[in-house]
């Protein structure tokens, strides 16, 4: 379980300061998928990375706090100040570049290794991530290989591998498969899936992709201007939006015949323009597992 | 055998860079309307005062071409020099030194060239490198705009001003080396080592400030720009250590243009000796060059060209040899 005490995550930049994700308090409960949707600068990315640990200048959290119900291989309770050390052991990341997160000149099975997190005894490890990566549908020739020789989705299997084989209790995928082709895409989607369920572990899943988010996961937070607009089981948040925002998200999802859509622009589809839907930190529960933020009061002002 | 074949490929090529560059080496002086031999002549005989008999003067001249090689026409003469100096490695007789052999010659000054430039060469890229790393993988750290400032400061300025400050502040105001220092010759013993080492101090430090600097700003650019890749990024969410990122993550990949660099400036290594080795009087390659050059000495000339072509067509073929071990992206094509 994950808890987000009234987050606030800003940018001190020049003498500025950019509050970037604005008052979000919410409960992630153990053992679900979360997905994550929102525009580009509505905070997603800084989210994450605020609940990923890697919290460095200029960005710094100014008010709230993040509870991790995950303790560390001593026992200790993790905390945004000692999660550090738990990357890759108990939190660990799938990049949105899977194309080139893997050092281009160093063999795959020594980055399996280089880091703490994989523990003193590396021969055992590598041995282990043989089988594993075996298990994930990769050739076994695979550790010996350098990253130009798999193809995109190898690669992408591969960092899935590399976070999810210490069997973390927390994993972060952001945007897993935007780089990959649609045949590609959902296999691996399959895959994340099929390990969430072996492992029982959270995995919070950053994505553009509406058809994504109804696929694969169980809960959905939608973000616009640094706030959470709507946070609620998928199913009834798909089925029933109380956000105009989540609406308009989930009308994007072209559906086979309906050209209601075509051509229009978002701020022209929410009729407002992009402060349109700004909304007060807080939210509602309007169904059992649905929340929803209520319009922001003066929505004109720029947070 | 993907190696064998990329090896035997890269050796064919370079040879036929040296049958290129030798082959240009011999046409151009046929190029051009002075002769050598005449002008030799010409010389002999307002020395003698123009008592040389007509005879004597054709006999001279036969003499001569057979000498340098320039009996026959075009064609027996090219077959004659390549087999001169490609089997035998003999350029004829030097006309100042005569009848010194000018292979003799380039011989004896070669490995004090090439032991003193390919050394500093070196020391000035590791170092330059090294520090170029750091100042580049903390660039964001105020402390490592200093390292890059070394370099800034050191690489404009020009190597003459650069050596001859140095040789006046080191040899003549603090006199810690010599001003004209004396390099021994003959049978080595420890104690002559130890003065060539000593007195080679002087320019090889000149040398690897000189080269110290576009070394330290061109890895510094290189390791800016790697640090914000993608891997390295991933790296450091993986938690790599910074000792990781930096040597395995940001310079493994920053290196691989560097390699070339030192490479090509190893080729050139004959085109620094000329300065350093006249500041420093410094017995090497250069000096020869510079007397051949203003004595008219042509076949000293064809055998420090050709020696120059040689250097840099083998620092192209090191270059094609050492990258596949650096990039398997070029391993395994």
């Amino acid at each position: 379980m994950i808890r987000l005490n009234d987050l606030k995550i800003s940018y001190r930049i020049g003498g500025r300061t950019i509050d970037a994700v604005d008052g979000v308090t919410l409960t992630i409960p153990d053992g679900c998928i979360v997905g994550i949707a929102g525009e580009s600068g509505s905070g997603k990315s800084t989210l994450m990375k605020a609940i990923y640990g890697d919290i460095q200048h200029p960005m710094y959290i100014s008010r709230g706090s993040i509870d991790y119900d995950l303790s560390a291989a001593d026992g200790r309770p993790v905390t945004t100040e000692t999660i550090r050390q738990e990357w890759f052991k108990t939190i660990s990341y799938v990049p949105q570049s899977s194309m080139n997160s893997l050092n281009p000149v160093i063999r795959i099975g020594k980055q399996f290794t280089d880091f703490p997190g994989t523990g003193s005894n590396k021969r055992r490890v590598l041995e282990k991530a043989r089988t594993y990566l075996g298990k994930l549908g990769l050739p076994p020739g695979v550790m010996e290989s350098y990253p130009h020789q798999l193809s995109g989705g190898m690669r992408q299997r591969v960092m899935i591998g590399l976070a999810t084989f210490f069997q973390p209790g927390l994993i972060i995928a952001d945007e897993p498969t935007t780089a990959l082709d649609v045949v590609v895409q959902k296999e691996i989607l399959m895959l994340l899936m099929e390990l969430q369920e072996e492992m029982n572990n959270t995995i919070l899943v950053v994505s553009h992709d509406m058809g994504v988010h109804y696929q694969v996961t169980h809960k959905m937070l939608i973000m616009y201007a640094g706030r959470v607009v709507e946070y609620g089981d998928t199913e009834s948040v798909f089925a029933d939006p109380q956000h105009a925002y989540t609406k308009m998200l989930i009308d994007s999802l072209p559906t086979i015949g309906d050209d209601s859509m075509r051509g229009v622009i978002a701020s022209a589809a929410g009729a407002g323009g992009d402060r349109a839907f700004r909304v007060e930190p807080g939210l509602f529960e309007v169904k059992p597992n649905h929340f929803v933020a209520r319009a922001a009061a003066n929505a004109g002002v720029l947070a | 055998m993907g190696v064998l074949r990329y090896v035997a490929k890269r050796i064919g090529l370079y040879l036929a860079v040296l049958f290129i560059g030798l082959t240009i080496t011999f046409m151009l002086p046929r190029l051009m309307p002075i002769n050598p031999v005449d002008g030799y002549i010409g010389q002999l005989q307002s020395r003698a005062n123009g008592t040389l008999t007509s005879e004597a003067i054709a006999e001279m001249r036969t003499n001569l071409e057979q000498l340098y090689g320039l009996n026959g026409n075009v064609f027996t003469q090219y077959v004659s020099y390549l087999k001169r100096v490609v089997v035998d490695f003999d350029f004829g007789p030097s006309f100042t030194y005569y009848p010194q052999p000018v292979s003799a010659m380039i011989l004896n000054a070669l490995p004090w060239t090439l032991g003193l430039l390919l050394t500093a060469t070196f020391i000035a890229w590791v170092l330059g490198n090294m520090v170029g790393l750091v100042a580049g993988y903390f660039h964001k750290k105020r402390a490592a705009s200093i390292l890059e400032f070394l370099g800034i400061l050191l690489y404009p300025i020009p190597y003459y001003i650069l050596a001859i400050t140095l040789l006046l502040l080191l040899a003549y105001i603090f006199p810690v080396f010599p001003l004209s220092p004396t390099f021994p010759v003959g049978q080595m013993t420890p104690e002559k080592l130890g003065m060539i080492f000593y007195n080679s101090l002087l320019p090889g430090i000149t040398l690897v400030l000189a080269g110290f600097g576009w070394n330290i700003l061109s890895m510094k650019a290189l390791a800016v720009a790697t640090t914000e890749e993608p891997y390295v990024t991933y790296a450091r969410l993986k938690g790599a250590s910074n000792w990781t990122r930096m040597m395995r993550y940001v310079f493994r990949n920053a290196l691989l243009p560097q390699v070339t660099a030192l490479a090509l400036s190893l080729g050139m290594v004959f085109n620094g000796a000329l300065l350093t080795e006249m500041i420093f009087s410094y017995p090497g390659i250069g000096l020869i060059m510079r007397t051949a050059a203003t004595g008219g000495d042509y076949n000293v000339l064809y055998g420090a060209i050709t020696l120059s072509i040689i250097a840099v067509a083998t620092a192209g073929l090191v270059i094609d040899l050492i990258y596949p071990l650096l990039d398997p992206r070029i391993r395994h094509k």
